[in-house]
């Protein structure tokens, strides 16, 4: 027989029955992505210091009441506190021949005025706790809605070009050479003086709502203008072309094509914004515009410690600390995410890419 | 993106606290303790630049319509007036002394005529002889420009119809003057005992008679002090040289100064200006420093610290028109429940305030302390809030639970005390809220009756040493204008009985001034009694100068004489 | 190219016409804003506000008061300050221009240079130890307030350390034109530059090393690394330039809003008279006049800045078109 008869016989008996599809079941996208995150232990990390910092922020009247044993939100001006065993003031009078000034305790590193008292006699640690709520709140809140505008109109100005993005583009420059501040002062004024209405709702000032969107509208260029840079990069590559040669549809041409490739600007830039977003809090605060006196915010609390920067730094410096463990963990989160979604970009520049 | 931010921070942690602090401010303190600096005089040599800093500008540099004492510690240097406060320290300052006038006339006609004689060869600093017919122009001007308190000068003869219509303004038959004989005349429709005082006022400093009607902005005209303006810039600072034309002629009402160059610096924050007087490159900061350089100030630098106490109130204006304070006892329940040493913490401690439960402040003309909203009242004294009491008026007076908003300010210390009032408010059974807003908004809008404020937060500085600058203009019927944002008297106080004991010593203080104050002391009291604010505190000032400067001089009107201290 | 320039200054002309609009609008809309009754003083009688109601022409339609201003802002450039009769807006910002100028370009310097070098470092170091402390300091940097930095380091350079042989060289705040004394110039501009450029450092950094690590994946980058060229140039002379795009957004934006005026707490910090501080006092006065002339002034830079990106997106990436 010749070799090429070989050939012809069937190498092994084939099966009877095809292999029923689920003994093959592929994984989604999206399940292998959850995968590699949780595998991702760095990441993980980062996911479980952020909870601690949202259960500790939600834990604050707990730290107030069986800790601390304080009020944080009525001023303390004439009360006196435990340190070493004797009552100390709360409110320090100056020394030297002329005693002026009167200075808030400092850190005790005990359970009663921790981190010290501010200018009100009320403790540092309680409320930066308490402000945790608002802070989170306002500026993770701002940055996702922030976010998702600015990628709406980033995709849009950037695929359709021409008029559209004229409009869109002059619009983000009208919004980002507004002056706020006059905005938010009218407002606060308005809501103040007046109270607002808009159909059934009614604004009060105190509504978190306000800064929330304030401040989400803001920076909106900020993340709209690098989102629109990227799909005016991406529409120029090749497997676009590919995908409207195939018929894809503008719209599947924006959300399967584009917006997976300029995603990652957004997932980057988000955690960096929230630290602009949690201070720029502060300022409306200021304004009486979202958190109202006397409740607390990782802002009114780093602008009370402005007034205290030569003697009691630590007002000032506490919830920087929080703002910065917040967004590290986010960032971190946030470039596992990123990893996760986009396999190729394990690779190391410079080195052997590994299996 | 911080630069966003930065933009919205921007208004944070700066705004300096004085709200209605660019009034005219001064004080009438004298004698006795709280001052820690000696009215010592003479000083070191002449010559020399002194440094001033300060944050911001006074806005116009225009002596009829400037307001401010920042500014008009300067104008003292380079115009005179008629009359002037004698240039001392302590009570001494409060005295009227003849400046451009030859002496200080007595009125005749019943009080309503006033004759001054003008000093001859007298110039302005661009050489130009001073005549009597420039005050003419000095008064019109007032009602041209306008100047910003002109109702001083209404009781001059046909001021009231200037004041409706400048432009057909004339004050001919209210102000003759002669060129020839150098005699200014003031003719009055009333006898007004406080006219010397006005007379002491920038407003009505010479000015040459060809100076403009309109603001001259940023361009002082020329004066006949010992200094002369050589610029302003409001974004950079301002300049005064020696007015090569002057030669003292009274050492009381306008002595020579002893530095050749007082230089003016806008712009730092300050923190910043404190930091630099310590470090000696600069000489003086026209603003309070701030809380948290107190201490090290009174531990390292004590010798360069002066505090002198402010003929000034920190209050909050309780509506009486509008709920639950329209309610006397609900008034009174808010000031027994007032923890003013908290209020005076909130300061600076006791070295830099006094609390007070009336209107005068200490040492003013028709003073008597008076304190009935404290524990163990009797002395005259703040000792202590009494909670018992206001909680038992509050059930009194029926208004338990009612909501209260208190207007105050973004600035640090009007926040600090604007909630601790909502706190003392809360604690005897009102549910209060703190409403802040910028400064300049909120002072206009506490004004206007249309907004209902409860309680609105203010300061008022004295314009010169009269008990009704105080109690007439703050709590007088007839400066309480309905519906608009200029009324002064935030509370809409209007009692019949009170005002027209405020009318009689009025009247009385042309001729019995002891009387007068007798009777303003009583009004005092009285308003005390109805219980129309929440007098808070009296300020003190703390004056912080460099290592080199000696001569320091408090004046209780005009503050730190500047051109009296020396710096070589 | 003309096209692109005609179209972008029709655009300009109608953000500036939107802003005043808007500007107008919300402040004479705000209650309990009223220029006369703050023009007229601390104690006024209500015939001195209706007097100078009619001086400033407050009384007019709201209208006809936008065009006049419009009018005196543009035209007659004579356009002045309601908190001080005397000041002339135009000129004030002329003078203050350089001085925001010298502040934004030193810092934009420094931060352009250290954010490219950190953000190649985190990229080529990534897996190492060096990456996340890289992050850490360019996360702490853009966590801190601007007024709290600018005003420890005054705390130390000015008052505790100022007699240090570190800091007693730095002078005191202010600026000094650079015409009239270019070391003075820089000495002073010097710890302003460090302080306003450590808040953008950061997020430079972390956005540049996220667009390289981006680029790493695309195919031209794989031909040139098979082309046997070295990383280094792999590095500098292919990825760098297209993931510079985002960087580039960014830049156009902070730089057009930091010209405008947006350093105001820096400026207000270090005593800089710059726009920012004008900006920043006129907010506070709310003295209209001001308000809008430095908005317009910022206006304008910002719709330059954005015109020049996209400019640079043309360079930057070969196949995109100008916008």
């Amino acid at each position: 027989m010749s070799d090429v008869a070989a050939l012809e016989q069937p190498i092994a008996p084939l099966p009877e029955e095809g292999i029923g599809s689920g003994a093959v079941a592929g994984r989604s996208p999206w399940e292998l992505a959850a995968r590699r995150l949780l595998r991702n232990r760095v990441a993980m990390a980062a996911l479980g210091l952020f909870v601690l910092i949202v259960l500790v922020s939600l834990a604050a009247p707990l730290y107030a009441e069986h800790i601390a044993h304080t009020d944080p939100f009525v001023p303390n001006l004439n009360g006196t506190t435990e340190v070493d065993g004797k009552q100390v003031p709360i409110m320090q009078q100056g020394g030297g021949a002329l005693k002026l000034g009167v200075t808030p305790i400092g850190p005790t590193w005990h359970s009663n005025f921790f981190l010290g008292a501010d200018n009100q006699g009320r403790d540092v640690m309680a409320r930066v706790l308490y402000g945790g709520r608002s802070s989170l709140l306002i500026g993770i809140g701002s940055a996702l809605i922030c976010g998702l505008v600015a990628v709406i109109v980033g995709l849009l100005a950037g695929f359709f070009g021409g008029l559209t993005d004229t409009v869109l583009s002059r619009t983000l420059d009208v919004i980002w050479a507004f002056p706020v501040y006059l905005l938010a002062i009218s407002i606060a004024t308005v809501l103040i003086t007046q109270g607002l209405s808009v159909g059934p709702f009614s604004i009060s000032a105190s509504s978190l709502w306000l800064p929330t969107l304030i401040i989400a509208v803001v920076y909106v260029p900020y993340v709209a203008r690098p989102v629109r840079g990227s799909v005016l990069s991406v529409r120029e590559k090749e497997f676009i072309d590919a995908a409207i040669a195939q018929g894809a549809s503008n719209t599947r041409l924006m959300l399967s094509e584009i917006l997976p490739n300029v995603i990652s600007v957004v997932i980057v830039l988000l955690p960096l914004m929230i630290a602009t977003t949690i201070l720029t809090e502060s300022a409306l605060s200021f304004l009486t515009i979202g958190v109202q006196p006397p409740q607390a915010s990782w802002g009114t609390v780093i602008s009370d410690g402005q007034q205290l920067l030569y003697t009691r730094p630590w007002v000032a410096i506490a919830p920087g600390i929080m703002i910065v463990l917040t967004v590290l963990s986010l960032n971190v989160l946030g470039d596992g995410i990123r990893d996760a979604l986009d396999p190729r970009a394990k690779r190391r520049i410079g080195r052997k890419a590994k299996a | 993106m911080s630069s966003r931010r930065s933009i919205l921070i921007g208004v944070l942690a700066l705004t300096v606290m004085a709200a209605g602090c660019g009034g005219g401010s001064s004080s009438t303190s004298g004698s006795s303790g709280g001052s820690s600096s000696a009215s010592s005089t003479g000083g070191g040599g002449k010559g020399g630049t002194f440094t001033i800093l300060a944050n911001s500008n006074w806005g116009t540099a225009d002596p009829a319509k400037n307001y401010t004492l920042q500014e008009w510690q300067l104008l003292i240097l380079t115009h005179d007036g008629l009359v002037g406060f004698k240039r001392a320290g302590g009570t001494e300052g409060t005295k009227i002394v003849a400046d451009l006038a030859t002496e200080v006339p007595q009125p005749t006609d019943g009080g309503k005529t006033w004759t001054f004689t003008l000093r001859p060869g007298i110039k302005y600093s661009d050489g130009t002889d001073l005549k009597a017919s420039d005050f003419q122009r000095v008064f019109l001007r007032q009602f041209t420009v306008p100047g910003p308190a002109n109702g001083f000068y209404e009781p001059i003869v046909g001021a009231a119809e200037c004041l409706k219509s400048p432009k057909t303004c004339d004050l001919s038959k209210g102000i003759v003057t002669d060129d020839q004989a150098g005699t200014v005349t003031f003719h009055l429709t009333a006898p007004d005992p406080e006219f010397l005082d006005k007379l002491g006022l920038p407003f009505a400093f010479a000015v040459p008679g060809n100076t403009p009607l309109k603001d001259t902005g940023n361009n002082p005209p020329p004066g006949t002090g010992p200094y002369m303006w050589d610029h302003y810039d409001p974004n950079q600072g301002a300049k005064l040289v020696r007015n090569p034309y002057f030669k003292e002629w009274s050492a009381d009402a306008q002595p020579n100064g002893n530095p050749d160059v007082i230089e003016y610096k806008f712009g730092l924050t300050v923190e910043a200006e404190v930091t630099e007087v310590e470090n000696g490159t600069a000489d003086w900061v026209f603003d309070p420093p701030p809380a948290d350089r107190l201490n090290e100030i009174s531990t390292k630098y004590a010798d360069q610290a002066h505090v002198n106490p402010l003929t000034a109130d920190y209050y909050m204006a309780l509506n009486v028109n509008v709920p639950p304070f329209n309610n006397l006892q609900a008034r009174q329940a808010a000031n027994f429940a007032a923890d003013r040493a908290a209020y005076v913490k909130i300061y600076g401690g006791p070295s830099l305030a006094q609390p007070s439960c009336q209107v005068l402040p200490p040492n003013f003309p028709g003073y008597e302390p008076y304190c009935p909203y404290t524990t163990n009242p009797g002395d005259g004294q703040w000792h202590g809030p009494d909670i018992a009491k206001a909680k038992q008026l509050v059930e009194q007076s029926g208004t338990k639970g009612a909501k209260v908003a208190v207007v105050g300010t973004t600035d640090e210390v009007g926040k600090a005390l604007t909630e601790q009032v909502v706190a003392d408010l809360n604690a005897i059974g009102y549910k209060a809220t703190a409403k802040l807003l910028a400064g300049g908004v909120q002072y206009a809008y506490i004004q206007n009756s249309d907004n209902k404020v409860q309680v609105g937060y203010s300061q008022w500085y004295q314009d010169y040493p009269a008990a009704s600058d105080f109690l007439n203009i703050l709590l007088g019927c007839g400066s309480f204008h309905p519906h608009s944002d200029a009324s002064p008297n935030i509370s809409g106080f209007c009692d019949q009985t009170i005002q027209d004991k405020m009318d009689q010593a009025l009247k009385l203080g042309l001729t019995d001034p002891a009387g007068a104050n007798k009777l303003w002391a009583e009004v005092d009291h009285d308003v005390t009694d109805q219980a129309a604010w929440i007098t808070m505190f009296n300020p003190k000032l703390i004056d912080f100068l460099s290592k080199r400067v000696t001569g320091y001089q408090f004046s209780p009107q005009w503050y730190f004489l500047i051109a009296q201290a020396s710096v070589q | 190219m003309l096209a692109f320039i005609v179209r972008r200054l029709i655009g300009t002309v109608a953000v500036v016409f939107a802003i005043t609009l808007l500007v107008f609008l919300i402040f004479f809309h705000t209650p309990g804003v009223d220029p006369a009754r703050q023009l007229a003083g601390r104690n006024p009688n209500p015939d001195t506000i209706k007097l100078i109601r009619h001086q400033y022409g407050l009384d007019r339609p709201l209208p006809v008061q936008y065009v006049i201003l419009m009018k005196k802002l543009f035209i007659s450039r004579d356009l002045t300050s309601y908190s001080n009769q005397g000041l002339k807006v135009v000129p004030a910002i002329a003078a203050a221009a350089p001085v925001t100028l010298s502040l934004v370009f030193g810092a934009a310097v420094i931060w352009v240079i250290v954010a490219i070098a950190m953000g190649l470092a985190a990229a080529v170091l990534r897996g190492t130890v060096w990456d996340p402390i890289l992050m850490v300091l360019a996360l702490i940097g853009i966590s801190m307030p601007v007024f709290w930095l600018g005003e420890m380091a005054n705390l130390i350079i000015q008052s505790r350390y100022h007699d240090s042989f570190l800091f007693s060289w730095i002078p005191p705040l202010g600026y000094t034109p650079l015409t009239s004394d270019p070391w003075m110039w820089f000495k002073q501009l010097l710890v302003p530059w460090l302080v306003l450029s450590v808040l953008y450092i950061g997020l430079y950094a972390r956005v540049l090393r996220n667009s390289l690590l981006e680029t790493e994946s695309e195919d031209y980058v794989r031909t040139a690394r098979a082309k046997g060229i070295s990383e280094r140039r792999v590095l500098l002379r292919h990825m760098l330039r297209t993931s510079m795009i985002t960087f580039v957004s960014l830049f156009g934006l902070d730089l057009g809003v930091l010209i405008g005026g947006g350093a105001l707490l820096a400026e207000v910090v270090f005593g800089l008279p710059g726009v920012g501080l004008l900006t920043y006092k006129s907010l506070t006065s709310l003295d209209l006049p001001v308000i809008m002339a430095t908005v317009v002034y910022g206006a304008i830079f910002i719709v330059i800045a954005s015109a020049l990106v996209d400019v640079a997106y043309a360079y930057l990436d070969p196949r995109v078109r100008l916008a």
